[in-house]
């Protein structure tokens, strides 16, 4: 009794929050009309056999078996992996490093923090249309010509199945580290001086003071952009399909560019390119699984 | 003023009245066609002020011809994966300009209009070249689009590499490749003479495969060795490993690894990749269109006299060139209404076999627009079977021709004596087929030691999966 005294009920709890959820209204259509609904609608596009956009009679898995069984997907699938351990080796320690030394600059901050977020504002087309003057293996290659001086033949880059994914994550890095490192400047700034200035009373060295206070206080944001990294490099398309177009040979197809091939690069299955758009999202939601375990874990431990 | 001064001042007003009366008569064709249409591919605000004049010039006349059709300029530009949603969605323009290889997909998808009893309002329906009719028609006979032009693959040559390279005769001639043979020496020598590619091949996406058919046609996959067939029981069947075809994959080896005449960025190059590389002189020679001698010309600035159109070289086992171009096509949801407005517009823009001023009057000032960009002006190859019509162009071209056509000649003279084998591209799923064996084009010039047999099987199986799915299995 007492509890019904306290807790309104029913319409009355309703009618007390009417004003969050009008509030709430606009981003929760949004969200069912631009997120939800589309979601939903792939996935049971996946199910079915397609006749441009509209679904023609229910075939069960068998587009996720048709698609996992070709052999552009086992490479999209390995390409997308090595995407994104290459974006962990190039693109995960620069912004931290560039947030660190930025942090640690006394003049013109203001200046290098605008630098390097500067390539994050040029158009992502015009980025990678300057990247590829400069990896063009011909001898007017920007690349080629610097090599040229120092005495070494034309190279050919974007071309090469061994070099592709690296490059194409080093210009992706290039363009996107400055944001990052932004981030990290913001939670650096959080750190109380206090600890450097005890440290530094201690005789701590500068590499001791990174070690021992600074990558300890931002691994939690760390952790978290590191997931968000994994996330969005993992839906790597732009890039290489402008860049190589996935080629030479497949060699830097990713999963997302694959699906775009199966619905508007001719083939027009728009069954099967929803059903690799399903596969790509499991795999992400595995991941942030696995993330959310080891993070929770770690919280207990703290 | 005396009665005989008004009597004559009230004929003179009379015959004028008359004059306006029949001059507007003349003029407008059906003031009761009432309708709305949107026209893609409008020039867009960064367009070549002539080009934007020339559409007004359209749009003024149709108002005047039709007065109660209102058109809606739309700066549209089709591709397969934009055009889709916004037919689906009802918001595909009333005309849009495919190319070839989409009508029949869009057509057995239900995503364009039939304008069948329009042509045959306008009386046009049996002037159609029969090959165009077979592409932009249903097994019906409805007819869903419309030639826009028509071209026939061959040889762009940047003349500067051949004199550099020694490649020209007496007369200031290339001395241009006949076979492909000849085209990988040849291609040799402009590379040692001049260092620069002698084919630029665009590996990328599907244009590697597009390109390839037509070598593969002329190493013989034509016929029962086709790259695709239909079997006796009506199935559709990938034939990529033949003798044939497995002979013309490592003709594109030898080019890249004994002869090295391709440009080095070859899978990533593509279509306007490879004009750009010819126009700018970084290489000699390129496989493309009678269509599109506008792209290293005038849009790269290769001057006209140093630049030729020569016939696809010949194979081992034949000689053809893909004959294909550009259409109109028409949004699924159009109205008779809508038809017929749609028709008057194309023949205002002399796309039906017409003749009167208008007409005339706008293929002079297409033409001329060309000639001021500095593109070569030619004749071109029609879609009609209408002499009349034909000779006009003709009449017009000679005009304006601002090139050397002994630079062109043996390029039309193949296809008016019947030298060479005009053929439409593959019968299915043409898209597809490219990209599958532009696969293994890009294996085959990327890898030295690559097994040719294995990755053709390889793409074999994907496109048979791909035609097992799409069609045997439908």
């Amino acid at each position: 009794m007492a509890q019904s005294k306290t807790q309104p009920k029913g319409h009355a709890k309703l009618r007390g929050n009417i004003g969050s959820w009008l509030i709430m209204l606009p981003g929760l259509l949004l969200m069912t009309f631009f997120v939800w609904e589309p979601l939903l609608e792939s996935i049971q596009m996946s199910l079915y056999r397609t006749r441009n956009v509209e679904l023609e009679n229910f075939v069960g898995l068998d587009n996720f078996v048709s698609v996992i069984g070709k052999d552009d997907f086992l490479q999209a699938l390995l390409n997308t992996f090595s995407y994104t351990l290459w974006s962990l080796v190039i693109g995960f320690v620069l912004p931290i490093f560039l947030a660190m030394i930025i942090g640690e600059t006394t003049r013109a901050k203001g200046f290098f923090r605008t630098a390097v977020y500067l390539p994050n504002m040029l158009p992502g087309l015009a980025v990678i249309i300057l990247w590829s003057a400069f990896f063009s293996g011909s001898e007017s290659g920007v690349l080629n010509i610097l090599l040229k001086r120092l005495g070494v033949p034309a190279q050919s880059y974007l071309t090469n199945s061994k070099w592709v994914i690296p490059i194409i994550i080093s210009i992706a890095t290039w363009k996107g580290a400055g944001a990052t490192a932004l981030i990290y400047m913001a939670g650096m700034a959080g750190i109380s001086p206090e600890l450097y200035e005890a440290a530094a009373i201690d005789g701590a060295s500068v590499w001791k003071r990174v070690i021992h206070i600074t990558l300890p206080a931002i691994s939690k944001l760390a952790a978290t952009l590191l997931i968000l990294q994994i996330i969005s490099v993992f839906q790597i398309m732009y890039e290489p399909m402008v860049l190589t177009k996935g080629g030479p040979d497949n060699a830097s197809l990713s999963l997302m560019q694959l699906m775009w091939q199966y619905a508007f690069g001719g083939a027009m299955n728009y069954g099967k390119a929803s059903a690799v758009a399903v596969i790509v999202t499991l795999i992400l939601l595995v991941m942030t699984a696995i993330y959310s375990y080891f993070n929770r874990k770690e919280s207990d431990w703290d | 003023m005396s009665k005989l001064s008004r009597t004559i001042a009230l004929l003179l007003a009379l015959c004028m009245l008359a004059g306006v009366s029949f001059a507007f008569a003349e003029e407008v064709i059906d003031a009761d066609l009432t309708c709305t249409i949107t026209l893609g591919n409008w020039p867009a605000d960064t367009a070549p002020e002539a080009e934007k004049e020339l559409f007004e010039g359209y749009r003024r006349t149709m108002a005047k011809q039709y007065p109660n059709v209102t058109l809606v300029p739309d700066y549209y530009s089709y591709t397969l994966s934009n055009y889709v949603p916004m037919a689906k969605g009802g918001t595909a323009p009333s005309i849009f300009q495919p190319p070839f290889t989409d009508p029949q997909l869009l057509i057995s998808q239900n995503l364009v209009g039939d304008v069948t009893d329009a042509l045959e309002e306008f009386g046009v329906l049996d002037q159609f070249s029969p090959s165009y009719m077979e592409m932009l028609s249903d097994d019906s006979g409805r007819i869903f689009g419309l030639p826009r032009d028509g071209y026939v693959l061959g040889m762009h040559i940047n003349l500067q590499l051949f004199r550099e390279a020694g490649l020209i005769d007496e007369n200031g001639l290339p001395l241009y490749p006949k076979t492909l043979d000849e085209l990988a020496e040849y291609g040799r020598i402009i590379r040692e003479e001049t260092g620069k590619a002698g084919l630029v091949f665009p590996a990328s996406e599907t244009y590697g495969g597009w390109l390839f058919t037509n070598i593969a046609w002329n190493f013989g996959c034509v016929g029962e060795n086709a790259l695709e067939y239909q079997d006796a029981d009506g199935r559709w069947v990938c034939n990529f490993t033949s003798p044939e075809c497995i002979a013309a994959m490592e003709y594109m080896r030898d080019l890249r690894w004994e002869y090295d005449i391709l440009n080095v960025d070859a899978t990533t190059t593509d279509w306007a990749g490879a004009h750009s590389l010819l126009g700018t002189g970084e290489a000699a020679m390129n496989f493309a269109a009678d269509d599109s001698v506008d792209q290293p010309t005038a849009n790269k600035g290769l001057p006209v006299e140093d630049f030729a159109l020569i016939p696809f070289p010949a194979g081992p086992e034949g000689r053809y060139a893909l004959a294909g171009g550009t259409c109109y096509m028409f949004a699924p949801d159009i109205s008779y209404e809508q038809s017929i407005a749609l028709m008057a517009y194309l023949k205002i823009l002399g796309k039906l076999p017409f003749l009167d001023e208008d007409i005339i009057q706008g293929m002079r000032a297409d033409y001329a627009a060309k000639r001021d960009r500095g593109a070569p002006v030619l004749p071109a190859i029609s879609a009609w079977n209408d002499e009349a019509y034909n000779a006009a162009k003709q009449e017009i071209v000679d005009e304006f021709c601002n090139v050397d056509m002994r630079l062109y000649a043996d390029f039309f003279d193949s296809i008016s004596e019947g030298t060479i084998t005009l053929k439409s591209e593959e019968p299915v799923f043409a898209q597809q087929l490219y990209r599958e064996l532009t696969a293994v084009i890009q294996r085959v010039i990327t890898k030295e030691g690559a097994d040719i047999e294995k990755a053709l099987r390889k793409a074999e199986e994907s496109f048979q999966e791909y035609l097992d799915d799409e069609i045997n299995d439908y």
